[in-house]
């Protein structure tokens, strides 16, 4: 008699704890939502030396003067091909203006073939620097493209944006934080 | 043959087993090679962009990248492998720590396990006791007969199961 | 043209409406049968079933239809289907996504169904067997709305598309992709029919023996297909995937391995109660819990919840199945209490020294074991919905806590076969274990001899060979009595599989703890050296066609046969998977894998390879837990009856 009634019993508790586990599932959503900090911030950047598809060389150090903007990019990744022309109107901007900010896109997991073609294709003109290895990702805790991080002129990173810009977004932070670092220019 | 299944002999083969135990995992494992310092390494970092896969494990290009870090830096020669992972979790924070911290509401996730153990063999315990009181009877001399005679008859008895 | 292509879609769409009619009416006449007593209602119920049945098979031959005619008019299609691929992972690509996979699922239920209402058609008046159909035709009725709602296979596409990418890289090289999805989906859904007689038997108040006996056959082929559905996964995994490992506590490996734990419970389990008349309520929240977790690891790893290799991008599917399993779990457990009383055993166990509490153990033992694995899954769920931030549980905490609970699961294998009903005494175990104990030594100085270090793997070694030892004393005394038919029926049967477990958990701690890797660069003509084996670049081989471009590096191990781990680039979806090349042996295996990119000309090569010892082990270990399971479900010798030890003693001998 005594079992049958602990057998409700426990039946009772197991059904309280599922539900609040259901509720607790219920409540979980797919996908991430991000903040968009990283220890860089106010930091120096990481040492940044490789090549670019152009045939040259890259060292950020050497960009130490300007305000840079590091664009990391895969041909494949979506995000990444529609704020494309967002970074052609970007760097069509900055030519006209006095204190110019540099773009470079940093290759995350690409082939240089197809970085190649889709800048071809898809216009746009300034240095893709290459990332063998991926270390150049690594040392700045890059995973997920695309991404874009803004370096001051004494090579302090400023800010990190995670994923896709959006129009003028960019233009706006960076001036934000020109007057903000107007010290240093 | 009664002799050789006799106490001694079980203590005995408890001291073997104590003494090979003892002999097999005091030597030496052999020197790492590199490669297993980096495997050993990765398999204690999440991969970023994955769910829960170590970057051991996983085939995503940010997990190779890491991998590839790691390379780096156990060739360089001057981390210990803690540093390493501190390094790296340090860029990418707590996304590639692989388990929860034993600190606040993670540690829930190795106490419970614990805690769900430690209830069962209590439960268990608790049951066979009160099972053994309440089966405190003695067989009676003709019961015991009976069993004893047709256990000797066929020890195999698929009755066992 | 026009009066062919675009047929599949309507056709199948119309199928599965007529197989959820099927089995709604189904259903209904089932329960209106059972209940009224109602003969003519009750001999509509096969009809319904058959309905049901062939409808799924139409949907789903309509699906292949579609795919091997590369009509992309379907979104599923488009998703899923291309012009390149060949024909047999074209073929497979019906289930190498959602809605296919659902679809799967739906038929095998459905002839699940079928077969059960064939088996039972004359003793469909008996009210659990009424009650056990109806149920399943309930979770057929919830699987057709998938099919017809979230995970609709013949969604009309965008119009205008000729061709699609194929199915993901990795599910179209390796052959493995036909047998492993089909024969876990055996597993899952046949769990349904022993949980479907459980149900029955609660709503009928018959919670006696009788259902667990008509089940029993059923409950062991699903568990053996999960188990080789399982096995057949870590197999994929080691040929394909290239990290050289076996098992990685993936959210969708736990979500297969979580029900077995319970199914395995279950199955020894009900031998207490076949026996004894005891454990029912164990026995029955096991069954509840393997069906239910096998419906909420549908939902973790399909709703998009939690992501890894195998989930299929996010759809609305996870209310719909988060809503069943809260159904089903919530009714069995109400069934449960409702039938608390009946459920109290009229026998108590004696004695924790003997087979009833080796059993209760085990139950103990392997739900622990579920729930941890499963708080680990669900962990990072949770507390991104209490704290909104996100972490990750890896390897490290199940390996952790597994290596404990499998040393102690390994621990009782060597003592419960030898353990007898009842009770047992101190005498009669160390008579019975003392050969078995010695197999434990052997096989501890063996690997001591060769080498092996560690305690835990070393320990392994040892109940492994213990409890082999016990398994094998099982085997030879039935075999000694009865020759070949020793090795049929349920203990010896279990013996084998047993075998095949220590087997399987030997290699696992010898391949996880003894592992070497080594990377090289290989330059042409050079032989290099690691591990006492020796590595030669002979060559390069570049295959392509218009779905992939397969470079390879040709190694030749050891100055034999040459392997070739390739790197392959499919050419629709850019992504390039890394095929590892496998040497395998008795005593380890040789894998090899090529770091990207490759430079034919530079006429070098980077490599990794690994020297995994053992790991053949895990296969035939595999293949003798599916022997085992065969010769399980074959009747052992008949029982003698079992009043002899309460009866009078006879005058003459019994036969």
């Amino acid at each position: 008699m005594n079992r049958g009634k602990s057998i409700r019993y426990i039946a009772g508790a197991a059904g309280v704890l599922l539900i609040a586990f259901l509720v607790v599932l219920a409540m979980a959503k797919p996908g991430e939502s991000e903040s968009a900090s990283s220890p860089l911030l106010g930091n120096p950047a990481p040492v940044v030396k490789s090549t670019t598809l152009g045939g040259g060389s890259f060292d950020l150090s050497h960009r130490k003067g300007s305000w840079v903007v590091l664009n990391f990019f895969n041909s494949t990744c979506v995000p990444c091909r529609q704020e494309h022309p967002l970074l052609i109107d970007f760097v069509k901007e900055q030519k006209t203006s006095d204190n110019a900010v540099e773009l470079y896109t940093i290759v995350n997991d690409d082939s240089d073939g197809a970085v190649t073609a889709f800048f071809e294709t898809n216009g746009g003109k300034w240095p893709v620097v290459r990332d063998d290895d991926g270390a150049i990702s690594v040392a700045f805790g890059v995973a997920k493209v695309p991404e874009s991080w803004v370096i001051d002129p004494n090579g302090f990173v400023r800010l990190r944006i995670m994923g896709g810009l959006t129009k003028g977004f960019l233009t706006t932070r960076l001036n934000e934080l020109k007057s903000q670092f107007a010290g240093g220019q | 043959m009664k002799h050789l299944k006799s106490w001694p002999v079980w203590m005995l083969m408890g001291l073997i087993v104590v003494a090979l135990l003892t002999v097999g995992t005091t030597r030496d494992n052999g020197p790492l090679t590199q490669s297993d310092r980096i495997d050993s390494i990765t398999k204690h970092i999440a991969c970023p962009t994955c769910d829960g896969e170590s970057v051991y494990v996983s085939r995503a290009s940010a997990a190779e990248a890491i991998r590839n870090q790691v390379a780096r830096d156990v060739s360089a020669g001057t981390l210990t492998d803690d540093e390493i992972i501190g390094s790296i979790a340090n860029t990418f924070k707590a996304k590639v720590l692989l388990v929860p911290r034993a600190t606040g509401v993670d540690s829930l996730v190795w106490i419970l396990p614990i805690a769900v153990l430690v209830c069962s063999i209590a439960g268990l315990w608790a049951a066979f006791r009160r099972w053994r009181r309440d089966n405190s009877g003695e067989a009676s001399s003709d019961d015991v007969a009976l069993v004893e005679k047709l256990l000797a008859e066929d020890p195999t008895d698929e009755d066992y199961v | 043209m026009l009066g062919v292509e675009g047929l599949a879609g309507p056709l199948g769409r119309a199928a599965l409406l007529v197989g959820l009619i099927g089995a709604f009416f189904g259903m209904i006449a089932a329960v209106t049968g059972t209940r009224n007593e109602d003969e003519k209602v009750l001999r509509l119920v096969p009809r319904f079933a058959t309905l049901s049945c062939v409808a799924a098979i139409s949907a789903f031959a309509a699906m292949e239809w579609a795919m091997i005619t590369r009509d992309f008019s379907l979104a599923y299609v488009q998703k899923v289907g291309s012009k390149s691929t060949p024909a047999l992972y074209n073929f497979t690509a019906v289930w190498s996504a959602l809605e296919g996979s659902i679809l799967l699922w739906v038929l095998i239920l459905t002839c699940l169904t079928a077969g059960i209402v064939f088996k039972y058609r004359t003793r469909i008046a008996d009210p659990m067997v009424g009650w056990a159909v109806a149920t399943m035709f309930f979770v057929g009725i919830f699987f057709f709305i998938l099919t017809l709602g979230p995970a609709n296979p013949f969604a009309a596409g965008a119009a205008g598309v000729l061709d699609g990418p194929g199915p993901n890289p990795l599910l179209q090289n390796h052959i493995l992709v036909v047998f492993h999805p089909p024969i876990l989906y055996l597993g899952y859904v046949g769990m349904t029919v022993p949980f479907a007689f459980a149900i029955g038997a609660l709503i009928t108040g018959r919670v006696g023996e009788g259902w667990l006996v008509e089940t029993r056959r059923w409950a062991l082929f699903s568990w053996g297909f999960l188990t080789l559905g399982i096995i057949l996964g870590s197999w994929w995994s080691y040929e394909v995937l290239g990290w050289s490992g076996v098992w990685a506590w993936d959210p969708v490996e736990n979500a297969s391995f979580i029900p077995w734990l319970t199914g395995t419970a279950y199955i020894h389990s009900v031998l207490v109660q076949e026996r004894r008349g005891m454990l029912r309520v164990w026995n029955l929240s096991l069954l509840v819990s393997t069906f239910s977790l096998t419906i909420l690891g549908t939902f973790l790893t399909r709703s998009g919840v939690l992501n890894s290799v195998h989930a299929f991008s996010d759809s609305n599917i996870g209310p719909y199945l988060l809503t069943f399993f809260a159904i089903i779990v919530v009714v069995s457990v109400a069934l449960i209490g409702w039938r608390g009383q009946k459920l109290h055993s009229p026998g108590t166990i004696d004695s924790p020294l003997s087979r009833e509490g080796a059993f209760l153990a085990n139950n103990v033992i392997f739900s622990v074991f579920a729930f941890v694995v499963l708080l680990g899954t669900v962990f990072p769920l949770i507390i991104e919905a209490l704290q909104n931030r996100q972490l990750v549980v890896g390897e490290p905490f199940f390996d952790k806590l597994a290596v404990p609970v499998g040393l102690t699961l390994l621990f009782l294998m060597c003592i419960a076969p030898v353990l007898p009903w009842r009770k047992a005494s101190g005498e009669l175990l160390a008579n019975r274990l003392f050969w078995p104990a010695w197999g434990g030594i052997g096989a501890l100085a063996l690997s001591v001899g060769v080498g092996a270090t560690g305690f835990a793997p070393l320990l392994t070694f040892a109940l492994g060979g213990f409890a082999g030892g016990a398994a094998l004393r099982q085997l030879v005394l039935a075999t000694r009595r009865q020759g070949l038919r020793g090795l049929l029926g349920r203990a010896n049967g279990g013996m084998v599989v047993h075998i095949g477990v220590i087997l399987i958990a030997v290699a696992l701690a010898a391949s996880n703890s003894y592992t070497h890797s080594q990377e090289m660069m290989l330059k042409q003509g050079v032989v290099a050296t690691f591990n006492g084996h020796t590595f030669e670049l002979t060559g390069f081989t570049n295959e392509s066609d218009a779905r992939r471009t397969v470079v390879a590096a040709v190694v030749r191990v050891d100055g034999g046969k040459s392997y070739t781990p390739a790197i392959t680039k499919f050419k629709s979806m850019g992504t390039n998977i890394g095929t590892p090349s496998v040497k395998s042996s008795f005593v380890e295996d040789i894998y090899l894998t090529v770091e990207p990119p490759i430079k034919m000309s530079s006429k070098t090569v980077k490599i990794k390879v690994f020297i995994k010892p053992m790991v053949m082990w895990l296969w035939i270990g595999g293949g003798l837990m599916g022997i085992g399971t065969l010769l399980s479900a074959f009747p052992g010798r008949r029982r003698k009856p079992t009043d002899a030890t309460s009866a009078p003693v006879p005058t003459e001998a019994v036969s």
